[in-house]
């Protein structure tokens, strides 16, 4: 009786050992099912968005021109896209939203797409179960870092960072399109097209987007000539270049310095720059 | 003040006694009242291993307590080494206190509905503290407990306690094995992923064929012509209130009529036709206390021990496949392994026969087997043919279980089987437990295995080659390729497919796999 006792007891302890020992490593593991089961939500979602998406949205995300708008693109992830469609939330609730109910009609800036997305989730009427519609948005979801680095790693080997200079290099000739579609994949947008005017923490760029109605277009040709201007710049071009490569130079009032990030004179080469301001200057 | 004078005793011990004795009175009197009848004086005598006082002190809680009265005060010595019981009966019991609470911890994070239940398994085993641990025991529990079930009636069968008196004793257990059975196979359901959604369509579909009343029967357990939201809550309902509550009832008919008829002894121990089971020489009797209930004790623990070992270090995890989706058949499923044997039968031939009326009338005769064979002896060599039939039911079951899985007669093309084997759609299966890094981008083929860049293609591409060889007389001059591209950061897409000759060219469908770096299906 006494070997089966102390046994026993040594089965216990060890029951309570192991125990302790699991006890300790429960974060780690909670974490870990965490991302593992995040990790076969894309994969499920890759499958249904192959099956059900990649007809209109295109295999690679990428749209496909009169059928349906690209979902792997930076606009899409930086905010621009819901808020032209009035939405306050976050880009995962958007997705979600736009995926699960569908859309009743294109967003103004898509207007071109006379098929309206349809309904996906059983919730609302459609085939998918919630789940599937949380694994397909995890799958789109799984873009927003490629997209919104694209510029980044479009970048050519001969990339030559345009600095902080206001008149070194001399800016090539810029191309207003491709301005305008780098302002998205930068992310200006996110900041600077805001309907929401008192909400944006960047003065917007449209004159309806401003609080005195007056386009950046239109600020940038006489801001450097007011009194309280303390840049360098001596022409609009100059005044837009500085306001992008040297931020916080030159703040207009009310809003905040180190708001902008003084990274765009590493980012991008002379010919970005030159696309960007040439863009800026033909909004309205 | 006479009215609100306070009597405690111990006070008044204290005044006469003195503190010291007047402590130990308490302290002794308090552990008696909790033992029901055992003073500390008794324990330390028991803790020194000293023989017992005549008249026996240590049965007095069989008397006054009331779990104890539930146990004989002593057993004869001989049913009390590990021979003949093999402690299967009482490992049984202890299984189904063990699942009901482990199973209580599960019910509190759990909803017995299609939309939520699937997402509850998740937070369970992400959001909470030791979810993975009980799950994985409560599972592990409800497997090994059907195994003890089954070893417990081997055991009483090989060493003929069925007989006379205890036939009825065998019946009850009879239906204990049904309810273990029905306990594990209604679990199944529950955490509704594709294991559990298509195991219990099989499972249910077997019930159909009944004559006259499989339909209804179906209708009202499924709760419709598929599982779904009713199946679900009936299954949940019968699996934590219905089967357990009728478990322990009859658990309690069992162990009252085994006590009634006391443990048979060991067939050799007495003489042919007789039962002195209950008539127990004073020099033979061990006492429930200390002797059995420490051996219990011993059992209980290191039985936990080993449970707690295989669900940490040991590695064993209840699985946990895609969520249930009725739109999709997964090659291969199968039934649970306690029911292969039926799976198995199916595939004889006619669904009626051998799906209901030929296990029909196997179980029934399980049933009433003590009031057939009514051989008066226990002695195994008196029961040449009866142990012999009981070999051959093993090796008969056996043979239909492996019957059941899907390495036996079944029909689906070998090029597809070859893909399922890599990609299996009931389990995570080599392609998906290779590290991502591992299976580097590009065009592959399963004969250049022995080429491959990385290990764990190595290891793929092989398994690939040796299932198309497996098939080589179906799937002439076969190729089997693979393409592996990244189609997003962390996402890579695996597409299979496999090229034959066969008067003509054939190819399969392609199958595709996609991987992500965290999927982590080796945990
Ligand atoms: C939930 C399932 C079951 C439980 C909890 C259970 C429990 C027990 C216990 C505690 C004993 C006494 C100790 C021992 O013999 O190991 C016992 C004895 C017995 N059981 Fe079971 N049992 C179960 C299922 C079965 C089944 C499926 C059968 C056979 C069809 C069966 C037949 C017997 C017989 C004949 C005895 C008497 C053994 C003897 O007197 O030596 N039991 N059972």
């Amino acid at each position: 009786m006494v070997t089966r006792v102390a046994l026993g007891t040594v089965f216990m302890v060890a029951t309570l050992m192991i125990v302790s020992f699991t006890a300790i490593d429960e974060p780690a593991r909670m974490a870990q099912f965490e991302s593992g089961y995040h990790g076969r939500s894309v994969e499920a979602g890759a499958a249904l968005y192959a099956n059900n998406c990649a007809t209109c949205h295109g295999p690679d995300g990428k749209g496909i021109a009169g059928r349906a708008p690209a979902l792997n693109a930076a606009d899409l992830y930086n905010g621009t896209r819901f808020r032209e469609m009035g939405w306050g939330g976050t880009t995962h609730d958007y997705v979600y939203g736009a995926i699960a109910g569908g859309r009743p009609r294109a967003s103004a800036a898509y207007a071109e797409y006379p098929q309206r997305m349809p309904t996906w989730s059983r919730d609302f009427g459609g085939p998918l179960r919630p789940d599937q519609v949380n694994n397909i948005v995890d799958f789109v979801m799984n873009w927003e870092e490629t997209a919104l680095l694209e510029v980044v790693a479009e970048k050519p080997s001969d990339f030559v960072a345009v600095g902080l200079d206001l008149k070194d290099p001399v800016l090539p000739a810029g191309d207003v399109a491709r301005g305008e579609k780098l302002t998205q994949t930068y992310g200006c947008v996110a900041c600077h097209m805001n309907p929401d005017m008192n909400a944006a923490p960047g003065p917007g760029w449209p004159a309806k987007y401003y609080s005195s109605g007056v386009s950046i277009a239109e600020r940038a040709a006489t801001r450097f000539t007011a009194a309280d201007y303390t840049g360098k710049a001596t022409s609009a071009e100059e005044y837009l270049r500085e306001s992008i490569v040297q931020t916080n130079v030159y703040v207009v009032a009310p809003y905040a310095a180190n708001i902008m990030p003084v990274i765009y004179g590493e980012q991008m080469a002379a010919q970005d720059l030159a696309d960007v301001i040439a863009y800026l200057q033909t909004i309205k | 003040m006479a009215l609100f004078k306070l009597h405690v005793p111990i006070l008044d011990d204290i005044k006469t006694k003195g503190w010291r004795s007047a402590l130990v009175t308490t302290v002794d009197q308090t552990v008696e009242r909790i033992t029901a009848g055992i003073n500390v004086g008794e324990i330390r005598s028991i803790l020194r291993g000293e023989a017992p006082k005549r008249p026996n002190p240590r049965v007095k809680p069989h008397a006054d307590g009331f779990w104890m009265h539930m146990r004989p005060t002593f057993f004869h010595e001989q049913v009390m080494s590990l021979y003949p019981t093999f402690r299967l009966g009482w490992l049984t019991t202890y299984m189904l206190v063990f699942e009901t609470i482990t199973g209580l911890f599960l019910m509190l994070w759990y909803t017995p509905s299609p939309d939520i239940a699937y997402t509850n398994m998740l937070s369970l085993l992400s959001n909470v503290p030791f979810g993975l641990f009980m799950r994985d025991l409560h599972r592990l529990g409800a497997e090994l407990m059907v195994m003890l079930v089954l070893l417990h009636m081997l055991r009483t069968f090989v060493t003929g306690s069925y007989k006379k008196p205890r036939q009825f004793t065998w019946f009850t257990g009879g239906v204990l094995l049904l309810l273990t059975m029905f306990l594990s196979f209604s679990g199944y359901l529950l955490p509704w992923d594709q294991l559990a959604l298509w195991a219990v369509t099989i499972g249910a579909s077997m019930a159909e064929a009944t004559p006259v009343v499989g339909r209804e029967v179906n209708l009202l357990v499924r709760g419709g012509a598929d599982i779904g939201a009713n199946g679900l809550l009936r299954f949940y309902l019968l699996h934590v209130f219905a089967l357990p509550l009728i478990a322990f009832i009859f658990v309690g008919v069992h162990y009252y009529k085994v006590i009634i008829h006391g443990h048979s002894l060991p067939p050799g121990a007495e003489k042919v036709g007789e039962d002195t089971a209950r008539k127990v020489p004073m020099e033979r009797r061990l006492y429930f206390l200390p002797d059995v209930m420490t051996r219990e004790l011993f059992w209980t623990v290191g039985w936990l021990a080993l449970m707690v070992f295989m669900v940490t270090w040991g590695g064993w995890h209840a699985p946990l496949e895609p969520h249930a989706d009725s739109q999709i058949t997964p090659l291969h499923t199968t039934a649970p392994w306690y029911f292969l044997w039926l799976q198995g039968l199916l595939k004889l031939g006619d669904k009626v026969f051998f799906g209901v009326i030929l296990p029909g009338i196997l179980s029934g005769l399980l049933f009433v087997m003590p009031y057939l064979e009514v051989g008066p002896s226990r002695r195994y060599a008196d029961r040449r043919i009866g142990l012999s039939i009981a070999a051959l039911t093993i090796v008969i079951m056996s043979v239909l279980t492996f019957m059941g899985t899907p390495y036996y007669g079944v029909s689906s093309s070998p090029d597809q089987e070859v893909l399922t084997t890599l990609a299996p759609q009931t389990h995570p299966g080599l392609l998906r437990g290779t590290a991502y890094d591992e299976l580097p981008v590009g065009e592959w083929v399963a004969s250049g295995w022995n080429n491959a860049p990385s290990q764990g293609l190595q290891a793929v591409l092989e398994l690939y080659n040796r299932e198309i060889e497996r098939y080589s007389d179906q799937l002439l001059n076969a190729k089997g390729k693979m393409s592996i591209t990244e189609i997003q950061a962390g996402l890579k897409q695996v597409t299979m497919q496999v090229e034959w000759e066969d008067n003509g060219a054939h190819a399969s469908e392609p199958v595709t796999v996609y991987l992500h770096r965290d999927s982590d299906y080796e945990h």
